[in-house]
């Protein structure tokens, strides 16, 4: 029998690719955004600020397109799953783009020299390269309908998780002086934000796990810590 | 209906009628039983069910269905789906016997109605057609009938047990269980040729319901009305399956999502071979996550 709806399947493809294309504005972003932190550079974060824009412009696009699909084509089966887990990636793109405005909007707080500590910077930006990792494979997990790689998420981001305690750890051991405890809770909240990067990382594979399987589970619970598979 | 055998619903009450091959729903036995209270509170009754192991179906030498065994659980919607030609009206008509009215059609396998097989030496193929109701594609209201007469038709083949009062009880229950009542009330003496197809259609099925039938196939019963009524008749096969078991032939894909519980797929291979019950499940499950790639590919509308 011939294929039918091929339009339509263009169409979904082209928003697939579309979609999951907002993850490498994410990973520049957030490129740009460990850069900023390390030199301390104002304008970078500045331009990483309003080129915001654009990952939330892509994920409006794509998010409109994808419900006019749902009211004129009735996707089902694969297609509905592939369309829902869609919806949900993009809002996590949204929020990481969100996530490397935090950090940028923290950068000139901090001022121009401020009394950086280049252990703690150190482990920044280790855990940005952990992050951006996380991101691209998030990103081929889901092209390649990869569960395995998917599922695989959750240990990397551990690490970032770990990097994070470690963060905490040498903030609390910073010192007394006023000037360097407080450049130290602005890099608590980079890493925060960048820990939680790598969460959405891992919610983008749960979504791969949804497309594949047609069963949504989290692969970590929070609030459950105990109960994992 | 517990303790009522089927033999004795098949057997002597039932007046062996010509078989004329079409409306034979109304042609009816006796209306001696109305529904029994269900202790459900959501369903009316618990109506019966339908199983059926490897029937197999012909006409003639060519067969067009093939090894077909599935459970159409009472109380339930169940959608049959599938391209033209894929068996799914013939296995239809083959529930309640209809299928061996087509000269030289034929049925191998077994077809049971709560356990009994409705294709025993001792069964009035009437019998299972009152039992087992029939709705079709085109709206089929006896043109010269009144309203009423539509409604009361199967009745009247038992006039003699049955009195004015309770006929007229019966033809506004069946009206209104059709969603039809408050509209035709006023113009019961009007022929039913005069209401508009989606409104036919509800006359058809109080004609059938009136009967006191144990299961509804429905035959494509909204191609031939527009939107509004096609929905107005999914609602109402919503409100039917509490009092009955409902297995309905459609091609609108969208009507078998939104108006079954369970959903089975037919298919063929290839034109020329006999069509298979390829998968059924949950309807939830068959537009979500069919086992299937062919139940895939066609309810995602990707093969014509």
């Amino acid at each position: 029998m011939p294929e039918i709806r091929v339009g339509y399947q263009e169409e979904l493809q082209a928003l697939e690719a579309s979609g999951l294309g907002g993850l490498d504005l994410v990973s520049a972003a957030l490129t740009r955004t460990l850069e900023a932190v390390e030199h301390q550079d104002i304008e970078l974060a500045q331009i990483v600020v309003a080129d915001d824009d654009r990952i939330d412009g892509r994920y409006l696009e794509v998010h409109q397109a994808l419900i006019t699909l749902l009211a004129t084509q009735s996707p089902v089966a694969t297609d509905l799953r592939l369309i829902s887990a869609l919806l949900h990636v993009l809002k996590n793109i949204e929020r990481m783009g969100d996530q490397c405005v935090n950090i940028c909007k923290v950068v000139p707080m901090t001022g121009h020299e401020p009394p950086a500590d280049q252990e703690m910077v150190k482990l920044i930006l280790t855990m940005g390269t952990h992050a951006k990792a996380l991101i691209s494979q998030a990103r081929r997990a889901f092209e390649e309908r990869n569960i395995e790689m998917a599922e695989d998420l959750v240990q990397r981001d551990d690490v970032v998780d770990e990097l994070n305690r470690d963060c905490f750890r040498l903030a609390l051991a910073i010192g007394d002086n006023a000037d360097q405890r407080e450049w130290a809770m602005t890099m608590l909240l980079t890493a925060r934000a960048i820990e939680r990067i790598g969460d959405n990382a891992v919610d983008i594979g749960e979504q791969v796990a949804f497309v594949v399987t047609g069963l949504f589970r989290e692969f970590e619970d929070a609030s459950h810590p105990d109960a994992q598979a | 209906m517990e303790g009522r055998k089927l033999r004795n619903m098949f057997g002597p009450q039932a007046r062996s009628q010509a078989e004329e091959g079409r409306n034979t729903m109304s042609q009816a036995g006796p209306v001696t039983e109305t529904s029994n209270q269900a202790g459900e509170a959501a369903l009316a009754r618990r109506a019966k069910t339908i199983e059926t192991k490897e029937v197999n179906l012909y006409y003639g030498a060519f067969q067009a269905v093939e090894g077909v065994s599935m459970t159409i659980e009472p109380n339930k919607v169940t959608a049959l789906i599938g391209s033209s030609g894929c068996g799914k009206t013939t296995f239809l008509r083959s529930l309640n016997r209809m299928h061996e009215l087509t000269p030289g059609a034929t049925v191998k396998g077994d077809i049971e109605l709560d356990g009994e097989d409705i294709y025993g030496a001792a069964v009035d193929p009437v019998a299972v057609r009152r039992l087992i109701g029939m709705v079709f594609q085109q709206p089929n209201p006896f043109p010269t009938m009144s309203i009423y007469d539509n409604v009361a038709a199967g009745l009247h083949f038992n006039s003699g047990k049955i009195s004015k009062s309770e006929k007229d009880a019966i033809v506004e229950k069946s009206l209104r269980g059709a969603h039809l009542w408050d509209e035709v009330k006023d113009r019961l003496d009007r022929p039913g040729s005069s209401l508009s197809g989606g409104q036919q259609q509800r006359l058809c099925i109080a004609r059938a319901t009136a009967v006191s039938p144990e299961v509804l196939l429905m035959d494509e019963p909204c191609s031939a009305l527009d939107p509004v009524a096609t929905l107005a008749i999914e609602d109402l096969i919503g409100e039917l399956k509490k009092e009955y078991t409902i297995a309905i032939v459609t091609h609108n894909m969208q009507q078998a999502a939104r108006a079954s519980d369970n959903t089975a797929f037919f298919n063929l291979e290839e034109s020329g071979k006999p069509g298979r019950l390829i998968e059924i499940g949950p309807t939830q499950e068959i537009f979500t996550k069919p086992k299937q790639q062919a139940t895939e590919d066609y309810v995602s509308g990707r093969f014509g």
